[in-house]
């Protein structure tokens, strides 16, 4: 499980003082802090970056949403961002909300509503709505990352470090090559958003990463993954070895 | 010579006279009315039925035309005789003699109208000297037996016979049938026909050189003439006289009818030429006639012009006034629209002037305690009494945070005012929301060691624009945690009876208020509600935010407060619509 990179754009430095301590406090990463334009788009692209904090008006100059704008046309390129903005004109707000998803926060804000603005772009950019904040569920599933909620902050899990996972009612367990833990989501929801091409069902409470399997043992039903991961398979769900290349 | 001229004149004019009466076909009434019966009978053969009308009429051209048609087009072969005999007397009227000849040669068929043949051929012979031929046809005539309701009379066949007789010098044979004819015509008191007869034997005597007796039948023959409207026959009858007389020698007497005859042949003359004028005056009169109601015409149509112009007239001002009557009434309601705004507006105008003069208040005794608090805080800071120091601190940011918030409502309250700010509903999660908003007031509730609790549902996701909500609910603590004595409490709580709406509850046990109050605060554009609290002063500034934004939200606001126990306010708010 790895922090979160978070690239803020904001020019006032006693601003991005109190934004780092608070995100640094709740275990989030800052990768950097532009504090224009160009500095902006040199750190956005030579660092990874999962969530960007953008102020509106940079030296008086609304290049924060010029950013997001740019940033948004460049196909796959696009990460959930935070407008920071002290002003209600109109028209900012306006041309703010064509850079779709747009989530704003309102300055002065204090630590719980920067998290939760945080939380909101996430499950606004990856369309998963009403995600951390209910009961039901705590994580949001991208086409690389899974963004799962730990306590006050959110972390992610790179889909391809994923050995398999293993439902268990509402739970499901994640099994990593370096670790293990438990996520709060139903299994219709997550077999929904993992590829399928990548994620098959090998037994009615197991997915795994096709990826990751070294050998499959039909005489005994069992997969064995990378780390000697022994996974049972299922008659039912057998038909997912047509589709792969078999080498023997 | 000298003697036989006025013979042949009188001949010439006999033989005229003889044409004109025997011509005019309708002397005979029986053959009118033979025609007129044939026409009804054949009333669908128009052609005849013209012909026969023209020929009634005497306009030989159009009878020409109508029985040429009427041969050509129709094969009933008695109406074909007809047409024939109709032609047949045009042509010998228009002195087309051998014309007539032929056409008459046409008629084969129809037995009735044989003897007019006969008659009309004998005519023509007489007309074209052939005598015998003429005295043949008439023998022919004279033989066959007379009927009653014939279509000739006799007398013309007398006459033709004497003619004949006369004209061939059978003098003794044309006496026989001129007395014949006299004594006929006289038997049916023809005057024109007894003229004639007189006419004709005189001449036959005359011829004959009887002066005497000729000058006595032409005498009668004068008297008799006398008595017909015709100026014509006066002036023969008068020139004959004279004529017998001059042949007489009585050469003052001829003078005397001779100037008669003239004088008749004058008349006729200024008949005609009355005629002639009589026709100019009538062209005239009906021209007159004609430009009259031409003028009429022209003044009725300029009748209608202006009748129509008055009617549209009339229509134009009746829209006017109704358009007239519409905008005044218009105006008068504009007027009173106006006046109810112009003093509404008024008291609104009022009501920021006082809320200037409270806000600027406020503002300065702000500053002004800062003032004083920060001269203190250097004073303090001289004789270095940390512990005083501290709490100068505490009470200069309690100042800020005051001051702070007035502003902030000010400033989102001119912005909803002047439409600037910025509305955009989403899925809200109000329990975090509410934590959010008792994040900024930890300190001053551990301040007052009021204690709180947010046990709104987790689950609770409404349908807001999150910065008005947050104003709403800051305002709304702000004002409890004023209210509220120390030791308080104060609680946020959902309760859970609507599908569409959830119900949001701030409770808190502070100082109250009296059902006025809640009233007053409750009321629409009451900007300012008086406060019985006199120790804490506010604008009403908050409460009115509060409920403008709320009900842009589609929310609703409610207040149940009792005096001394605490105050309960209800929102209820949209729910996010769900969708799974």
């Amino acid at each position: 499980m790895d922090n979160i990179n978070i690239l803020i754009i904001e020019d006032t430095p006693e601003q991005s003082d109190a934004l780092i301590k608070v995100l640094l406090e709740n275990n989030y990463t800052v990768v950097g802090v532009a504090r224009n334009f160009t500095d902006a788009l040199k750190l956005f692209y030579t660092n990874t970056v999962d969530i960007i904090i953008i102020d509106v008006f940079l030296d008086g100059k609304p290049d924060g949403i010029t950013f997001a704008e740019s940033i948004n046309i460049i196909p796959n390129a696009s990460k959930p961002f935070v407008f920071l903005t002290s002003s209600q004109d109109r028209q900012i707000f306006e041309r703010a909300k064509l850079t779709k998803p747009f989530s704003f926060l309102m300055k002065p804000f204090n630590e719980l509503e920067i998290l939760y603005a945080i939380e909101m772009a996430v499950e606004k950019f990856y369309e998963q709505t009403n995600v951390f904040l209910t009961e039901e569920q705590d994580t949001v599933i991208s086409n690389d990352f899974l963004f799962i909620k730990k306590k006050n902050s959110l972390k992610k899990v790179a889909l391809q470090d994923i050995l398999y996972i293993e439902v268990e009612e509402r739970y499901c367990n994640i099994i990593t090559e370096k670790e293990k833990f438990v996520i709060l989501i139903s299994l219709t929801k997550i077999s929904a958003l993992l590829d399928p091409a990548k994620f098959i069902r090998t037994h009615r409470n197991t997915i795994v990463n096709s990826d990751k399997i070294e050998e499959i043992i039909l005489a005994d039903n069992l997969i064995i993954l990378q780390g000697n991961h022994k996974i049972n398979l299922s008659d039912t769900y057998k038909d997912f070895i047509k589709k792969m290349n078999i080498l023997s | 010579m000298i003697k036989i001229k006025p013979v042949f004149i009188g001949l010439f004019f006999l033989y005229s006279f003889i044409s004109f009466s025997q011509n005019k076909p309708f002397s005979n009434s029986t053959l009118k009315i033979f025609f007129q019966k044939k026409a009804l009978q054949f009333k669908s053969e128009t052609n005849f039925n013209k012909a026969q009308f023209f020929f009634i009429k005497n306009n030989l051209d159009s009878t020409l035309v109508y029985a040429m048609k009427q041969i050509v087009s129709s094969n009933n072969k008695e109406l074909t005789d007809y047409c024939h005999y109709f032609r047949a007397s045009c042509f010998y009227n228009k002195s087309l003699y051998r014309e007539s000849v032929k056409e008459l040669h046409l008629i084969t068929n129809t037995d009735e109208i044989l003897p007019l043949k006969k008659i009309m051929l004998g005519r023509n012979a007489l007309e074209l000297r052939e005598f015998k031929k003429a005295l043949s046809y008439y023998k022919e005539l004279i033989k066959t037996p007379q009927k009653a309701n014939q279509l000739y009379s006799i007398c013309q066949v007398y006459e033709g016979l004497g003619l004949s007789y006369l004209l061939i010098d059978d003098f003794k044979k044309a006496e026989y049938f001129f007395q014949k004819n006299l004594i006929l015509r006289k038997k049916e008191t023809d005057t024109k026909g007894i003229y004639t007869a007189y006419s004709l034997i005189a001449n036959l005597y005359y011829i004959q050189k009887k002066n005497e007796k000729a000058l006595e039948y032409f005498k009668k023959a004068y008297t008799i003439a006398k008595n017909i409207q015709n100026f014509e026959t006066k002036e023969f009858a008068a020139y004959n006289l004279s004529g017998a007389e001059e042949t007489l020698g009585n050469y003052k007497k001829a003078l005397v009818y001779r100037r008669e005859s003239e004088q008749w042949k004058d008349s006729l003359n200024n008949q005609n030429k009355v005629w002639a004028v009589a026709d100019f005056e009538k062209k005239y009169a009906v021209a007159q006639k004609q430009k009259e109601i031409k003028v009429l015409e022209v003044e009725n149509q300029l009748k209608n012009t202006q009748r129509n112009w008055l009617f549209f007239s009339a229509i134009i001002l009746l829209v006017l006034l109704t358009a007239g009557i519409y905008l005044y009434a218009q105006k008068v309601k504009n007027s009173k629209t106006i006046l109810l705004q112009k003093n509404k507006l008024d008291e609104l105008n009022a009501t920021k002037d006082q809320l200037f003069s409270i806000v600027s208040h406020d503002l300065r005794s702000s500053v002004h305690a800062l003032k004083t608090s920060n001269s203190k805080l250097s004073a303090t800071l001289e004789t270095k009494n940390y512990d005083e120091l501290n709490q100068l601190i505490i009470q200069n940011s309690d100042i800020a945070n005051g001051a702070y918030s007035l502003l902030d409502n000010l400033l989102h309250w001119a912005m909803l005012q002047t439409k600037q700010l910025y509305f955009h509903k989403e899925s809200v999660h109000l329990h975090s929301i509410v934590q959010q908003i008792e994040y900024n007031y930890k300190p001053l509730l551990l301040d007052k060691s009021i204690s709180f609790e947010n046990s709104v549902a987790k689950n609770c996701f409404i349908f807001v624009d999150l910065d008005s909500l947050k104003i709403v609910l800051r305002n709304l603590l702000d004002n409890a945690i004023k209210f509220s004595n120390e030791n308080g409490k104060i609680s946020f709580y959902t309760s859970e009876n609507n599908s569409d709406f959830c119900q949001l509850v701030l409770e808190d046990n502070g100082i109250g208020m009296n059902q006025t109050t809640v009233d007053q605060l409750l009321q629409e554009n009451e900007l300012l509600a008086k406060k019985n609290n006199s120790e804490i002063i506010g604008t009403g500034l908050g409460m009115q935010l509060c409920k403008q934004m709320i009900k842009k939200n589609g929310g609703k606001i409610n207040i149940e407060s009792q005096a001394n126990k605490g105050t309960k306010v209800i929102l209820l708010l949209p729910k996010t619509a769900s969708n799974g």
